[in-house]
């Protein structure tokens, strides 16, 4: 055990020591090496993070090199913890509820108590003045609990992707990516201070970008790419101002409850009462610009815009960025800066939750009028981010980490699910006949729901891991997500924040039902690929159908062709074979799909309640009531759909029955309310308005003052050229030669002989000196 | 000679810095005996590219002779000095010594000055003239960081224009007579109130007793800390030479308004160099039009150059007028990242040393808001904050000369194979050379401050100073970190993405002696970005000591 908590740096490392092997050594020439090195490599790092999870749980932590006990009381730890070797030097005050918590809304669940560290890690970084930043790692049982999740999720995928992408001739610097930013989450998650929590939030960010742009030939990934870079950006730079306001008042950026540590309960009270700017206490601005971040990360409401287009991305991309770990990255920043947010009387925690259940309820309306099955996914992504912030908001720490780790196993299976589809889709001959014309078109083509139908005995795998899936989405007892979700509502029916409550139950009704619809349409009924809605591509390539032949092998897309390219049309029957490997990671997140709830399970039976006590947070009881309604709202989502949609789209042409009912709602739904073309309009505009001002600035006015003065001094030098040149020496009668000699000697003045204002400024120099001895003498 | 305590000679003897010198000079003579001799044009390139690696490897030395922590007396010791006595008569030195201010950009320099020589292979007019102009640029801006002695510190400053000048004026672009002028006679211009200050100093001084050009002490006067031979601080000094002169009678008894007005003449001159806006015009026009090899230089070391005189000269020598004008400079700084910003955004669509010349107003610009906020009123700020907004600037400069070089020399080897600079007329080109796109892309990502890289060390600590006094500013500053993002983004995606320009199907892939220039230096981005203690722990001593005197109200 000592081992696992000795080198639980090594978990981040052996993803990055992939990444460094994949691109730098031969093994990139060779797909299937470089996959299976990083695969093992995750591997490894699986069993490390499990381990290191073990070993937490058994309450063993790490001081100066020794395996010791932790305190066992939760949450208000006696002060156990000696400074260790590397400079955690504080021993941890009783990091406490009497201190700041009833400045915290209670919610009726008692308060969160930072928990005590297992392991800290720091070594000397950079010196600043007098003190000196340390940087490391922090692991703590949350932390812990993460890093499995992370690896395990990770792991699946890029075993996923081993099937999915190997028709990709870049699969090696796919591998290579993925690997770089699971090193990067891993990183993250276990830091000890937010400036390295920022860069490796960042390294992430840098991931998402080339990730999204994999496909880089296409205009819609590249430009998809740009705004998820710059969308997140805005958020990261205020998240960024947040760290350095709190760096100003803490004077520290290191995680823990010691004193000079940002949890310690007298600087966290400094800060709940002490106002800075606007009158707006120092918590409550550092909070709202961490949270910025986590609006920019986890896709928030207004910056909400990146994430559906993010879908450009491979698949097991999707999957593993922007369903189960990136995205969810925003959601552990506010959970890890839990204490500080707290710590203003909930003014912060007030704005979180508004925005959270926002989102929750927003990104839901337009998932249900979505065709597109990684779209409609994406949305359903922002909503669940949505009840996972609102969680935090309203206090329910651990209700809202538990639907972090539940909903990325079954998230990351449905991504990967639908990845299965839309490969077996575009093996489809009408699929691969388009691809001719347009590989994008062709592509999106595969994605749209309308044109699928029947999958369920064609994709038997994927359609039972699938469903396994939907049911913990929608929220179906005893799958992972009912458990979850049902803790995140009871949080609100117990605080009594109906609002936020009626929100979130609709946001559930919502969720059921779009994913009833998506599961009815894809698996059930006739398969209306036959005749599919063809995606109409704005910008189509600009190649000939003859170049996208001869093209076809060097850039392709993600998927697997194994056919030829001459025979396929006579090809009758779709290929929809079922990849090993892509079996093999669907069925082991389905398992966690149907058992992840199991860890925090709400009744005090052996087993009841794990992760609460693992994180040494108060265990929150079943709420019959509450459990009940979500159950019901559940159940009456699946209904509604399934009633509505069960004889719906006979044919791919077919309208949908929601948008026969309201067509203009639907219609705004479909074009998700229309905010990117707002923001394209206002923001980016006017960004393009000022970026056309500064440059009309610098061109007209500054370089116009420094030329006029340029050709002021010019002029002088001609006037006195002629008076003396011209006037004094050659006379009046040499006036017309003498103009034009000016023009010409004016001309070499100008072609540059700077080796005489050189000898100028030397001659004045001598001259200076000579001056001065005379001066003196 | 009585040695104050401050200064500190080399420990065995030898004068490294003035090796250090000559090494570049004796490259010119090289280059010289190499025209006499007809020597082929490759052995020159060849030569001169392997002879950068003296100054370097002298360079290594005095970093290792170096004593990073070293203070005394109130300031960060000046190490490995050579002081000898030059013109006796107006007590000119030849005062050479590095402190924690200018090792790191003179290791920037010795990095920088073979890339952008191995940029200059290519060049077949007039070769030998042009690597040679390259090694006096190296030897002016070497000697321009060591030299403490004002009379050879403007030396080597005004000198350093001329190979500049000439490199841009004949090796450049079609445009290249404007930009060279306008770079000449701008610089110059800005330096003749510097000039003229210190004849003025010189003589006040004087008065006081201590007739002297050493900027240490000049420093130290100003920063009211004990000179021997001299009583007083340089503001009483120069206020007791005005009212001999009988000045105050017309301007008033205001103390404050004379280190003012030496304060802007300081600032005119080193904000030209450093493109502060509204100084900044000359600055995308010389890079822009300046051969490979100048652009590098322009933008990795010279820059630095504004930078630097003013952390030599500028905050220890007029601390008061500083602090009373440092919300100026924090908004002149503030307009200069946005403008740099935007600026790079116009040109998505245009030139491509152009874009990348308006970036680095934009990084210059944050380490104007950092000298700012160095300088600012208390408010709250503690001296850790004052010395990680210095460090950050210093991180900062290093970054950019690295990242920036890099991206010209990247840039300019994106020209040799493409004969465009237009990026509209690139596009896709990441198939046809998948290695050249993804150092670029490297490249880029630390030029815009990836966290990992050192770019983002800078930042990071010039933000969290620049908090402490001027919150304002800060704030509004991180829209240049999105709009920079935003215009590199759109500059790689225009040059890399998209399908494949059909002109650019057989378009060369980077070639080993390109990548393993470059690879040296991301490298190194790499590292300062993970670990910058290297530079940080140089700097921070010296620094932690220059910003002590902010930590009161001055005037």
């Amino acid at each position: 055990m000592a081992f696992f908590l000795t080198y639980a740096w090594l978990i981040p490392a052996l993803p990055l020591l992939g990444c460094a092997l994949i691109t730098f050594t031969p093994l990139r020439r060779s797909k299937l090496a470089s996959g299976w090195t990083a695969i093992a490599l995750m591997l490894c790092a699986t069993v490390l993070a499990v381990g290191l999870l073990a070993a937490t749980a058994q309450g063993l932590a790490l001081r100066d090199g020794q395996v010791v006990p932790l305190a066992a009381a939760a949450g208000h730890g006696e002060a156990t913890a000696p400074a260790t070797g590397e400079g955690h030097g504080e021993a941890t005050t009783p990091a406490t509820g009497e201190g700041h918590g009833e400045a915290a809304p209670a919610e009726g669940h008692g308060t969160f108590a930072f928990p005590e560290p297992n392991v800290v890690q720091r070594f000397a970084w950079a010196p600043i003045g007098e003190s000196v930043f340390a940087m490391g790692v922090y692991i703590d049982t949350p932390v812990a609990a993460m890093l499995a999740m992370v690896t395990i999720t990770a792991t699946c995928i890029h075993l996923f992707s081993l099937g999915y992408m190997a028709a990709n001739p870049r699969q090696s610097r796919f591998f290579s990516f993925i690997s770089l930013f699971t090193a990067a989450m891993l990183l993250m998650t276990m830091a000890d201070n937010l400036l390295l929590f920022f860069m490796a939030w960042e390294v992430m960010g840098l991931c998402s970008y080339l990730l999204i742009g994999f496909l880089f030939e296409r205009p819609q990934a590249y430009r998809a790419a740009v705004k998820a870079f710059i969308t997140t950006r805005i958020g990261d730079v205020l998240m960024l101002l947040g760290l350095v306001y709190l760096y100003t008042q803490a004077g520290s950026l290191a995680f823990g409850t010691g004193a000079g540590e940002i949890f310690n309960p007298e600087l966290l009270k400094r800060l709940g009462s002490e106002s800075g700017f606007f009158g707006v206490s120092h918590a409550t601005g550092i909070g709202l610009l961490l949270f910025a971040g986590t609006v920019g990360k986890s896709a928030q409401f207004p910056l909400h815009v990146w994430l559906p287009d993010a879908m450009e991305g491979p698949t097991p991309v999707s999957a593993l960025i922007h369903a189960a770990t990136m995205v969810s990255a925003g959601v552990f920043l506010i959970a890890r800066t839990f204490p500080i947010l707290q710590a203003d009387n909930g003014t912060t925690l007030a704005a979180v939750t508004l925005i959270g259940a926002f989102t929750a309820l927003f990104a839901a309306t337009i998932a249900v009028a979505q065709y597109d099955i990684k779209r409609i996914l994406a949305y359903s992504t922002l909503s669940q981010l949505g009840f996972m912030v609102a969680a935090i908001g309203l206090g329910g720490w651990v209700a809202g980490m538990f639907h972090l780790l539940t909903h990325a196993f079954f998230k990351a299976l449905l991504f990967l699910g639908s990845g299965s589809i839309i490969h077996g889709m575009e093996a489809t001959p009408q699929m691969k006949a388009l691809h001719h014309q347009d590989e994008y078109a062709a592509q999106q083509t595969a994605q749209d729901i309308r044109n699928m139908g029947g999958l369920r005995t064609r994709m038997p795998w994927t359609f039972w891991t699938y469903t396994l899936g939907y049911l913990a989405l929608a929220g179906i007892v005893p799958f992972a997500g009912f458990w979850s979700k049902d803790e995140i509502l009871a949080h609100a029916f117990v605080g009594a924040n109906w609002v936020v409550f009626g929100v979130l139950t609709l946001a559930a009704f919502l969720t059921a039902f779009y994913m009833t619809r998506q599961w009815r349409l894809v698996f059930f009924g006739e398969f209306r690929g036959g005749q599919p809605v063809v995606f109409q591509n704005p910008e189509p390539a600009p190649r000939t159908a003859h170049h996208s032949h001869a093209d076809h092998h060097t850039h392709h897309d993600d998927h697997h062709d194994t056919h030829g390219h001459d025979d396929h049309h006579s090809n009758t029957g779709p290929n929809w074979q079922e990849h090993p490997s892509m079996i093999a990671a669907l069925v082991v997140l389905a398992s966690f799909a149907v058992t992840a709830g199991f860890f925090n399970l709400p009744f005090a039976i052996p087993g009841g309640h794990w992760l609460s006590s693992l994180w040494r947070q108060e265990a929150a009881p079943l709420n019959f009531i509450v459990a009940g309604v979500s159950l019901l709202v559940a159940l009456g989502g699946i209904a509604a759909g399934w009633s509505l949609y069960g004889g719906a789209f006979a044919g791919a042409h077919d309208t949908d029955p929601l948008n026969r009912q309201a067509p203009a709602l639907f219609r705004l739904l479909n074009e998700k309310y229309r905010i990117d073309e707002l923001y394209a309009a206002s923001f980016g505009r006017l960004t393009a308005i000022l970026a056309l001002a500064w440059a009309w600035m610098d061109h007209a006015i500054l370089d116009g003052v420094v030329n006029s003065i340029g050709r002021l001094t010019l002029f002088i030098g001609q006037l006195n050229f002629i008076v003396d040149d011209t006037l004094l020496n050659d006379g009046p009668d040499a006036l017309a030669s003498g103009t034009l000699a000016t023009g010409k000697r004016t001309r070499r003045l100008q072609t540059g002989k700077a080796q005489d204002y050189l000898s100028y400024v030397f001659g004045g120099a001598v001259i200076l000196a000579l001056v001065y001895l005379y001066v003196l003498k | 000679m009585n040695v104050p305590s401050y200064l500190a000679f080399s420990p065995d003897g030898v004068p490294w810095l003035t090796l250090l010198l000559l090494s570049t000079l004796a490259g010119v003579l090289l280059v010289g005996l190499a025209g006499w001799l007809r020597l082929p044009d490759r052995v020159v390139r060849l030569g001169v590219t392997a002879w950068m690696g003296v100054p370097l490897a002298l360079a290594a030395v005095i970093w290792s002779r170096f004593n990073p922590g070293a203070t005394a007396a109130g300031q960060g010791t000046v190490q490995l000095v050579e002081l000898i006595p030059w013109i006796k008569a107006i007590h000119v030195d030849y005062f050479l010594g590095v402190d924690g201010l200018s090792l790191p950009l003179i290791l920037l320099t010795v990095v920088m000055a073979p890339v952008a020589a191995i940029a200059s292979w290519g060049v077949t007019d007039r070769p030998k003239a042009h690597f040679a102009l390259l090694l006096v640029l190296e030897a002016a801006m070497l000697g321009y960081f060591m030299a403490l002695d004002f009379f050879f510190f403007f030396i080597f400053w005004e000198f350093s224009l001329v190979p500049a000048f000439f490199l841009i004026q004949s090796w450049g672009r079609k445009n290249r007579r404007y930009a060279a002028f306008k770079f000449f006679i701008y610089t110059m211009a800005g330096s003749i109130g510097l000039l003229l200050l210190f004849q003025v100093l010189y003589l006040a001084t004087r008065q006081a007793g201590l007739p002297t050009w050493n900027l240490i002490d000049l420093g130290r006067l100003g920063r009211s800390l004990p000179v021997e031979g001299v009583t007083g601080s340089l503001r009483d000094i120069l206020f007791a030479y005005m009212e001999k002169v009988g000045i105050t009678q017309t301007l008033g008894r205001f103390p404050l308004l004379y280190t003012s007005i030496a304060f802007w003449a300081i600032f005119v001159a080193f904000a030209i160099k450093l493109a502060v806006w509204p100084f900044h015009t000359w600055l995308p026009d010389a890079y822009a039009e300046a051969p490979t090899a100048g652009s590098i230089l322009l933008s990795a070391v010279m820059s630095k150059m504004g930078a630097y005189g003013m952390l030599r000269i500028m905050l220890p020598l007029v601390p008061d007028a500083a602090q009373y004008f440092a919300p100026v400079l924090g908004g002149l700084a503030l307009v200069g990242i946005t403008a740099g910003a935007f600026g790079a955004l116009a040109n998505t669509g245009g030139d491509i040393k152009r874009l990348i010349g308006y970036t680095s107003i934009n990084h210059m610009g944050y380490v104007m808001l950092a000298i700012a906020a160095v300088a600012a009123l208390p408010d709250g700020a503690t001296q850790d904050s004052r010395a990680s907004a210095l460090n950050g600037a210093m991180m900062q400069m290093v970054a950019h000369g690295l990242s920036t070089g890099a991206l010209f020399f990247l840039a300019g080897a994106l020209y040799t194979r493409t004969k465009s600079w237009e990026l509209m007329d690139f596009g896709g080109l990441r198939v046809a050379a998948p290695t050249f796109a993804g150092v670029m892309g490297a490249v880029m990502f630390a030029n815009l401050g990836l966290p990992g890289m050192a770019g983002f060390v800078g930042e990071f600590f010039i933000f969290r100073g620049a908090w402490a006094t001027l919150p304002l500013f800060t704030n509004l500053a991180v829209i240049g970190l999105i709009v920079t993002a935003l215009a590199l983004l759109l500059m790689y995606q225009r040059i890399f993405l998209g399908p494949l320009n059909e002109d650019w199907q057989k378009i060369a892939d980077l070639r080993p002696s390109e990548l393993w220039t470059i690879m040296p230096l991301l490298a190194l981005l790499l590292a300062l970005g993970v670990y910058p203690m290297p530079i940080l722990s140089l700097a921070n001593a010296t620094a932690t000591q220059l910003v002590a005197v902010f930590q009161h109200v001055l005037s």
